[in-house]
């Protein structure tokens, strides 16, 4: 696997526990919300770094209490087809104000990396034979017709927009 | 008209340059079916039947006569010499090749027209009223709002992968000519007391195997705030909508399980915590795209002109396509005229590459070098003054394009049916010929009055058949095409859902069931009554007797 | 799941480069003449499918299919009005060429 980074996060490797493994001291590891939910402060002072793996089933609102122990999110695409995975990431951005790292896992294809970057992942797990596909996408469109919760404003806005480099297309 | 500024000449590039590369690895091998055909849908390429098939967006029906002569040509060049308007204001090619799929997508970029999201689950085409900004029952122009819809859901990052399809539609008139009570989200324009301009909302309107009505969520959401509340809905029908069902995944499947006040809460939920951000566009931007729709200046003229007058009164059939298909411009002395694309006998909704050329010469002479393409599949030439008339109708008829059948029994909507489209069960278009055939009579026709057939091949009802005053729909019985009658539909203001009959017919017997129905009716009819006012007053048991003989 | 046909079957397919329909041939090939068209049952139908699968392979079709056939002589044409409508082209533009048989009945 390849991992794309469409932001420039510090993004490495983390370990999914399996479910009634115990993290090394100190380690990267990711977990289920139930999982989560449940464990204790010892288990928080023991990991190093800890995200949640999600599907896209998720309702954001069951995120919220446990975002400050989190450090990254990754959501797990069952088919790329699954547009769900984008409105959480929207959500977690928007809503929850979420600033750690956001990973999309799963089927997802490479036409849909600025889908993902737009909508607030900073990481995707690609396999190898599509890493370029991915780049080559991520990099086709400039400017887009609608503002994200990034921070990228839409054409319509760049159309009138007195920052002249802004207008560059 | 709207004209692509660079940024939109930059996204439409950016795009056809993507789909020649993805062509060509496919060509090569190096991408696999599965995986380009997502790819290919996306660009408004299906495989059909006989071929594949692309569909391109005429955005809110509105074309250049310079589109339309682009039209011709690539229907004469890359296919078999005629293109194919559909009920969601999209034309369609039935027979390009694949590897000519990115040089026409090519020349289309170049007269500003695409493919974009005409087909997946994301949302498509944004459809209007065909007499947008030229009707003398309008609020505002419709145009300019479809096209910010169109802007803002172009590669939306959120909702390119919804549930489902998702159509919007909008009607700035007092009349429906849209059938927004049928779509996804419907937009009806509206002033408050206030006089500010503003729209009512409805969602989960749809046909389909289970046809919904949709309801209004919101009675005035004034117009600066339209994409943001636009993000609302979706969002709500993004994250609620069914995935594990496809026949269940579109959003009135979702509005009818949670209730519409409960969809209007969640709604204006979301709503409230996004209206500040930067969805909405600038004034500047909003004034940017309505000066493009500013009205054409016409000068006033005479109402009426005695040689047009006097040629009606000799000619039979001018009078009647006067009568049936030309509508009340805004400004006096004007007309809007439809061009039938339903000749009697003949394939509704197609039009060969010469007839295209020729509706655009004629759009350069009369109609401002404007042209629409209506919901009901015919072709209108909008701003014609009236002294124009007679010389237009005579170019029209010599083509084929005369018949003077708008609104009347002949005028069908009807889908392609088994004759093209992978998904249908029967055949539609020779039971529209055979419909066509049976009262190709215009003093018959007239006296029928107001009638609209929509027939459909399959479920999908792409041919509208719910909303139909007549639905017809195509079913396999058996391995046998079977058709379906259903009485009472309506896709205008006053929507209704049309209700089965009975049984079905076999290809013939439609035909013959169609005939009795118009017999109930006219034996039924009060003084001035149409034929959905009949129905609407007598019911369904006379034309069952009639037709089933059942007591 | 495909349903499972019984009886003789042929093989149905679009071109990739066209779309264009296409049959089987009993040389190994790919027609548009279902009078050309390869049909059989049970191992014979497999072997089939399994040289026609090479074409898809090397990107040459796409969508293949085996279809359910009448046999009239030694020719095979398919029997459900879906693929007999492949087979035949558009009925209402029996001018569009391609297609086998145009002897379309009139409505
Ligand atoms: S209604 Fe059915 S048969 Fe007709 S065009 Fe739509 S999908 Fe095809």
């Amino acid at each position: 696997m390849a991992l794309i980074n469409f932001t420039g996060i510090e993004a490495g490797n983390w370990t999914v526990l399996a479910e009634d493994e115990q993290p090394t001291e100190g380690a990267k590891v990711a977990a289920s919300v139930t999982r989560i939910a449940d464990e204790s402060e010892e288990f928080f002072a023991a990991v190093g770094e800890l995200g949640a793996v999600v599907s896209t089933e998720t309702a954001y609102a069951d995120l919220a209490p446990l975002l400050n122990k989190l450090s990254f999110v990754a959501i797990e695409f069952p088919a790329f087809t699954d547009g769900r995975g984008f409105s959480l990431a929207v959500r977690l951005r928007k809503d929850l104000g979420f600033k750690g790292e956001i990973r999309a896992v799963g089927p997802v294809m490479p036409d849909q990396a600025m889908h993902l970057m737009r909508s607030g992942f900073d990481t995707v797990d690609v396999a190898d034979e599509r890493k370029e596909a991915f780049e080559a996408c991520a990099a086709r469109f400039k400017q887009f017709y609608q503002s994200d919760y990034r921070g990228a404003v839409s054409i319509a806005h760049a159309r009138h927009s007195s920052d002249e480099s802004r207008k560059a297309s | 008209m709207y004209a692509y500024d660079q940024f939109d000449h930059a996204m439409v590039a950016s795009r056809n340059a993507e789909f020649r590369d993805q062509v060509e690895r496919r060509l090569k091998g190096e991408l696999t079916e599965d995986e380009f055909k997502p790819l290919r849908l996306m660009n408004g390429l299906y495989l059909q039947l006989h071929a594949y098939m692309l569909r391109a967006a005429i955005p809110y029906g509105t074309l250049s006569a310079d589109q339309m002569r682009r039209l011709a040509h690539i229907a004469r060049r890359y296919d078999k010499g005629y293109g194919h308007f559909t009920t969601r204001q999209n034309v369609q090619f039935n027979w390009p090749k694949l590897s000519d799929t990115p040089d026409i997508l090519d020349e289309l970029a170049e007269v500003e027209m695409h493919a974009i999201q005409t087909s997946g689950n994301c949302i498509r085409n944004v459809t209007t009223d065909q007499f947008a900004g030229a009707t003398a029952d309008e609020v505002a122009d419709p145009r300019p709002y479809a096209e910010l819809l169109r802007q803002w859901s172009t590669f939306h990052p959120e909702f390119s992968f919804l549930p489902r399809k998702f159509k919007i539609a909008i009607t700035g008139a007092s009349a429906d000519r849209a059938a927004v009570k049928w779509h996804d989200i419907g937009l009806v324009l509206k002033q408050n007391d206030a006089g500010e301009v503003g729209f009512e909302v409805s969602v989960g309107g749809g046909m389909g195997r289970t046809p919904v009505i949709g309801k209004v969520i919101r009675d005035f959401l004034p117009e600066k705030d339209l994409l943001s509340y636009m993000e609302a809905i979706l969002r709500v029908y993004n994250e609620n909508g069914r995935r594990d069902n496809k026949y269940k995944a579109r959003i009135k499947i979702l509005v009818e399980a949670m209730g519409a006040d409960e969809y209007a809460r969640q709604t204006e939920a979301e709503w409230d915590r996004i209206k500040d951000a930067p969805i909405d566009v600038p004034e500047e931007e909003a004034a940017r795209i309505k000066a493009f729709f500013a009205p054409p200046p016409l000068e006033v003229l005479e109402e009426t002109n005695a040689s047009v007058d006097e040629f009606a009164s000799k000619n039979f059939l001018f009078a009647s396509w006067l009568n049936n298909n030309t509508n009340k411009h805004k400004v006096p002395g004007y007309v809007n005229v439809t061009i039938s694309l339903k000749p009697h006998g003949g394939i509704a909704g197609d039009a060969t590459a010469e007839q295209m050329e020729l509706v655009a010469a004629l759009a350069d002479a009369y109609s401002q070098s404007e042209i629409r393409v209506s919901h009901e599949q015919n072709l209108i030439l909008p701003h014609v003054p009236v002294k124009d008339l007679a010389t237009i109708w005579a170019d029209l008829d010599e083509a084929g394009l005369g018949t003077a059948n708008v609104g009347l029994i002949t005028d069908m909507i009807v889908c392609p049916g088994l004759d093209y489209c992978a998904l249908a069960n029967a055949r539609s278009i020779p039971i529209g010929q055979a419909i066509s055939n049976r009262f190709d009579d215009m003093k018959r026709i007239q006296d029928i009055g107001p009638l609209k057939i929509k027939m459909s091949g399959c479920i999908n009802a792409c041919g509208h058949h719910h909303a139909g005053h007549i639905g017809i729909l195509g079913v396999d019985r058996k391995g046998e095409e079977s058709y379906q009658i259903l009485l009472g539909g309506s896709g205008a203001e006053d929507a209704s859902k049309g209700t089965i009959l009975g049984p079905g017919f076999d290809e013939h017997g439609i035909v013959d069931a169609v005939e009795k129905v118009v017999a109930v009716y006219l034996g039924e009819r009060e003084e001035g009554e149409e034929f959905l006012g009949t129905y609407r007053r007598i019911g369904a048991q006379p034309f069952k007797e009639a037709l089933y003989g059942t007591h | 799941m495909a349903k499972k046909i019984k009886g003789p079957q042929m093989l149905i397919a679009n071109r990739l480069d066209d779309g264009r329909v296409v049959f089987f041939t009993r040389t190994g090939g790919w027609s548009s003449n279902t009078d050309d068209a390869a049909y059989g049952e049970d191992e014979v139908l497999e072997s089939l499918l399994e040289r026609a699968q090479v074409f898809v392979a090397n990107n040459t079709v796409i969508d293949l299919q085996a279809i359910g056939a009448v046999i009239d002589g030694d020719k095979a044409f398919p029997s459900h009005i879906k693929h007999a409508m492949q087979a035949k082209g558009p009925s209402v533009r029996a001018d569009l060429g391609y297609q086998t048989s145009l002897d379309w009945e009139q409505a």
